[in-house]
């Protein structure tokens, strides 16, 4: 594995007082996939929204994060967005009263450096062709997997370093899970860094590198897919009880 | 909840130290004047507080209930020929319940600010009408109001100057102190501060929070209007003037300067600005600045108010309510 | 009697004009930022007074004490909302409304000081200046109003829909988190809308000052039409505002001639209880917030 694009070091958050995650420490290099499993609750959205620095709450942040060289902890949001630290978020993930076309238009023009490849808006239609299709509708007039792949279309217009999913499958028939899946496999081997956070861990495992188990905000196990995926405690966390 | 037992003494402490102040503070004429308008300002702004820090919703109308208060009992007082302060204090009470009943209903489901702004406009058109309609004496106003009179068959119950006034002042405010607290302590006051808190987990519980928005509004607006009751006595004289924004803005900072839901805050607060204004001022205008000002810049620096200060952080952050998307913080949840 | 009513009417078109211009900054800062600025009228009231003052007091021609006052708004507004800016953040409406009101005083009060409290007439070029039309008149200022109304208006959709900073200020007006997450600094949009109302607000007054003597206590009415205006038309509705306000104009106009002049913002008012009672649109609780 090549020099790490995003490292994490001792990111705890905390939610009025009450400690959410606390992770000694996390690496994605590029052309990695990572995912992060866990049951509700355990601190997956939490960790990824502590790594942009973005959160839809009130939450106390604190740790080292790096993307590439550069420490970006100390920056907001936005900033970290530009410098290619990109978030798809849980929950709504595109801009519902604006066109396809609108929401596929980049706010800013991010450089094209190595290791960040900014996806064109024809591109994205390429990559997407049913987004092509319906960009004149609206985005709340979209489907759940139109609108994934709306939000991860305009995170790719963006340029990112690292891509950071929240739960993309959420809501979507399993086909749709399995192409939106492949896809990121695929934008990872142009290499992007990902780290994918996802409830569903049989679909997660066909596309990641890297398995990371999350358990009450803290690591509990770490390691290639091929060696953890069959691990019992990753059952454990979702069914509450030893697997078979 | 309610902590009676080493505070138990400290509030009839307070009480009689309240009350002997004007004589304490020289006997003159002047001091009880401040005193009794202390009073009369503190009592109009419990109204406000109720439903700012309670309710958590901001209402510009209750300059409107104050000037219902005034208006009705100088009407009866004059043309009415009413005698009694109490028929009068009745009839304001009701005036106020009413047009609170109105704005209410209205305003019962649409969003928090809308209110506002509704509350806003009609204090605009109540000055426009106060200031036009002969009916309310037009821009002169209301003069001649005799002297309060309280008198009940048997015992005789006058004040013709501020100091014969104070008793009934203070008796006011202790009144309206009294039921502020009892509120607090109420189920309808729990509701208030969880609709404002976290209205989804109320609807929850099986309260409604537009009928608690209505019912804490119709209790709010008679304090209000009881205050306006005795400044139309206290003044002898009323005009278009009670429903100027001087007094929405000594209200609101008398309900934010010391810190929302604190029990004396509002009489605290109003007795500062207006020694500020007797003792402190630099005129009019820049009285006015320096109001508006501090309303400001309490909320944008000292949300917490000045007793905010006092408070150790450690133990603010340790008493905030654990719903982080609501944005302002109550302290002192009895 | 058929002239008089044609003169309403115009002097309505006019005044409607009038009302959607002092509104459009207003409009757009509920529709972006979700905040209510109490201080509208205040502003208002400032933008009239600068002007004036550059006019009559330090001999500016009126065009270049327009931008003067524009300069002016814009500067409070950008000083309002970096105070109130973690307000803002947090959505903290309550606070947000309160402080807005206490800015209103604080420019009432200082307004009183510099300005006195004696009413002034802003006399301009255009305002003596009639325009005949037969039995009908106006005055060139009135005809200057309705221009620069609907020049605004267009400017603003257009700026709106069909550019990238009107692209990003609708993403702000809809989701302003989610606009983080595409790289917008949401802050310098928020001090923009305030400082774009502070500008609109004073360049409306600038314009719409010379038609009345101007008071330093003077506002209120003028919050009370926008916020008909606002409601009328939608929240965050550009086009909305426009026709809202030059209804609003017609209606206040034929009120204002055929029942009572004193009480033409009450009438107002009711029309706008009676919209609020029957079709609260866009205003029952949880409604979508967002700019078009």
């Amino acid at each position: 594995m090549s020099r790490p694009i995003l490292e994490v070091r001792d990111l705890q958050v905390s939610y009025a007082g009450n400690r959410a995650l606390d992770l000694a420490s996390l690496a994605v290099g590029a052309g990695e996939v990572v995912g992060v499993v866990g049951a509700n609750g355990a601190g997956k959205s939490t960790l990824v929204n502590g790594i942009a620095g973005w959160s839809r709450g009130a939450p106390r942040v604190t740790g080292e994060i790096r993307l590439g060289d550069v420490r970006v902890d100390a920056r907001s949001t936005h900033r970290r967005v530009r410098e290619g630290l990109v978030l798809v978020p849980e929950g709504r993930v595109a801009f519902g009263q604006m066109t396809v076309e609108d929401n596929l238009c980049a706010a800013f023009t991010a450089p094209s450096a190595p290791g960040r490849r900014v996806y064109s808006r024809d591109e994205i239609f390429e990559l997407f062709p049913r987004l092509q299709e319906r960009r004149h509708h609206l985005g709340h007039q979209l489907s759940g997997g139109e609108r994934q792949m709306l939000g991860i279309g305009r995170a790719l217009m963006m340029g990112p370093r690292v891509l950071l999913l929240d739960e993309p499958s959420i809501g979507l028939a399993p086909k749709m899970v399995t192409q939106v899946l492949q896809t990121l496999r695929t934008l990872a081997e142009s290499g992007l860094a990902i780290l994918l956070v996802e409830q569903n861990v049989r679909a997660a495992i066909e596309v990641v590198d890297r398995l990371l188990l999350l358990e009450r905000g803290r690591k509990v196990l770490e390691g290639p897919a091929s060696e953890v995926g069959d691990d019992p405690r990753i059952a454990e966390a979702y069914l509450g009880a030893t697997a078979a | 909840m309610a902590r009676m037992r080493p505070g138990f003494l400290a509030y009839p402490a307070l009480a009689v130290l309240v009350f002997a102040a004007p004589a304490l503070m020289g006997a003159s004429g002047v001091a009880y004047s401040a005193a009794v308008l202390i009073a009369i300002f503190a009592v109009m702004a419990y109204g406000l507080d109720i439903i700012v820090s309670d309710l958590g919703e901001v209402s510009l109308a209750h300059t409107v209930f104050f000037a219902a208060g005034s208006y009705t009992t100088a009407l009866l007082a004059t043309r009415g020929g009413i005698g009694s302060g109490w028929v009068t204090l009745a009839a304001s009470l009701a005036v106020a319940v009413a047009c609170a009943g109105v704005i209410g209903l209205v305003t019962l489901r649409l969003r928090e600010f809308v209110f506002s702004l509704v509350t806003y406009a009609v204090a605009v058109v109540a000055m426009t009408v106060a200031a036009n309609w002969s009916f309310l004496g037009g821009s002169d106003g209301l003069r001649g109001i005799p002297t309060l009179d309280l008198s009940l068959p048997g015992i005789a119950l006058h004040a013709k100057t501020d100091r014969e006034l104070w008793p009934f002042a203070f008796a006011l405010l202790l009144i309206v102190i009294y039921v502020v607290a009892r509120f607090r302590r109420s189920a309808l006051g729990a509701a208030a501060v969880m609709t404002h808190l976290n209205p989804r987990l109320a609807t929850m519980s099986g309260i409604d929070p537009a009928r608690v928005r209505l019912q804490v509004f119709l209790l709010s607006a008679p304090i209000s209007a009881a205050a306006g009751w005795l400044y139309a006595y206290q003044r002898a004289y009323v005009s278009a003037d009670v429903l100027e924004n001087y007094f929405l803005i000594l209200m609101l900072t008398a309900v934010v300067l010391i810190g929302r839901r604190q029990l004396l805050g509002p009489l605290i607060a109003v007795a500062l600005v207006l020694m500020q204004e007797k003792f402190l001022s630099f005129g009019g205008e820049i009285d006015k600045i320096v109001l508006g000002a501090v309303l400001v810049a309490i909320l944008a620096f000292l949300p917490e108010g000045l007793a905010g200060l006092a408070r150790p952080l450690t133990r603010m952050r340790a008493q905030r309510p654990s719903a982080p998307s609501i944005p302002t913080t109550l302290e002192n949840l009895k | 009697m058929m002239s008089t009513l044609l003169q309403q009417i115009i002097n309505g078109i006019v005044l409607g004009h009038a009302y959607a211009l002092v509104a459009i900054g207003w409009t757009l800062l509920l529709g972006v930022a979700r905040l209510v600025n109490f201080g509208h009228g205040q502003m208002y009231m400032l933008g009239a007074f600068v002007t004036w003052w550059a006019v009559a007091k330090a001999g500016v021609p009126y065009g270049l004490a327009l931008p003067i006052a524009m300069l002016v708004g814009a500067l409070f507004g950008f000083v309002m909302q970096r105070v109130m800016l973690k307000a803002t953040l947090e959505q903290n409406l309550v606070s947000i409304m309160i402080m807005t009101l206490g800015f209103g005083y604080v420019l009432n009060g200082g307004a009183s000081m510099i300005f006195g409290s004696t009413g002034q007439i802003l006399e301009t070029a255009l305002s003596g200046q009639d325009i005949n039309l037969g039995e009908l008149w106006l005055t060139w200022q009135d005809a200057a109003i309705v221009v620069a109304a609907i020049v605004v208006f267009i400017t603003l959709k257009w700026i709106l829909d069909g550019t990238s900073l009107g692209r990003l200020v609708r993403m702000v007006a809809e989701d302003p988190k989610l606009a983080m997450l595409a790289g917008v600094n949401v802050r310098w949009v928020y001090y923009g809308v305030f400082a774009f109302e502070g500008a609109a607000v004073a360049f409306a007054a600038g314009m719409v000052a010379p038609r009345t003597p101007i008071l330093t206590s003077m506002g209120f009415d003028e919050v009370i039409m926008t916020f008909v205006v606002v409601v009328l038309g939608g929240i965050g509705s550009v086009t909305g505002s426009y026709v809202a306000g030059v209804a609003l104009g017609l209606f206040t106009a034929l009120f204002g001639a055929l029942v009572s002049p004193a009480y033409t913002t009450a009438a107002a008012f009711l029309v706008l209880i009676a919209v609020l009672v029957l079709r609260p649109r866009g205003l029952g609780a949880g409604s979508a917030a967002g700019v078009h």
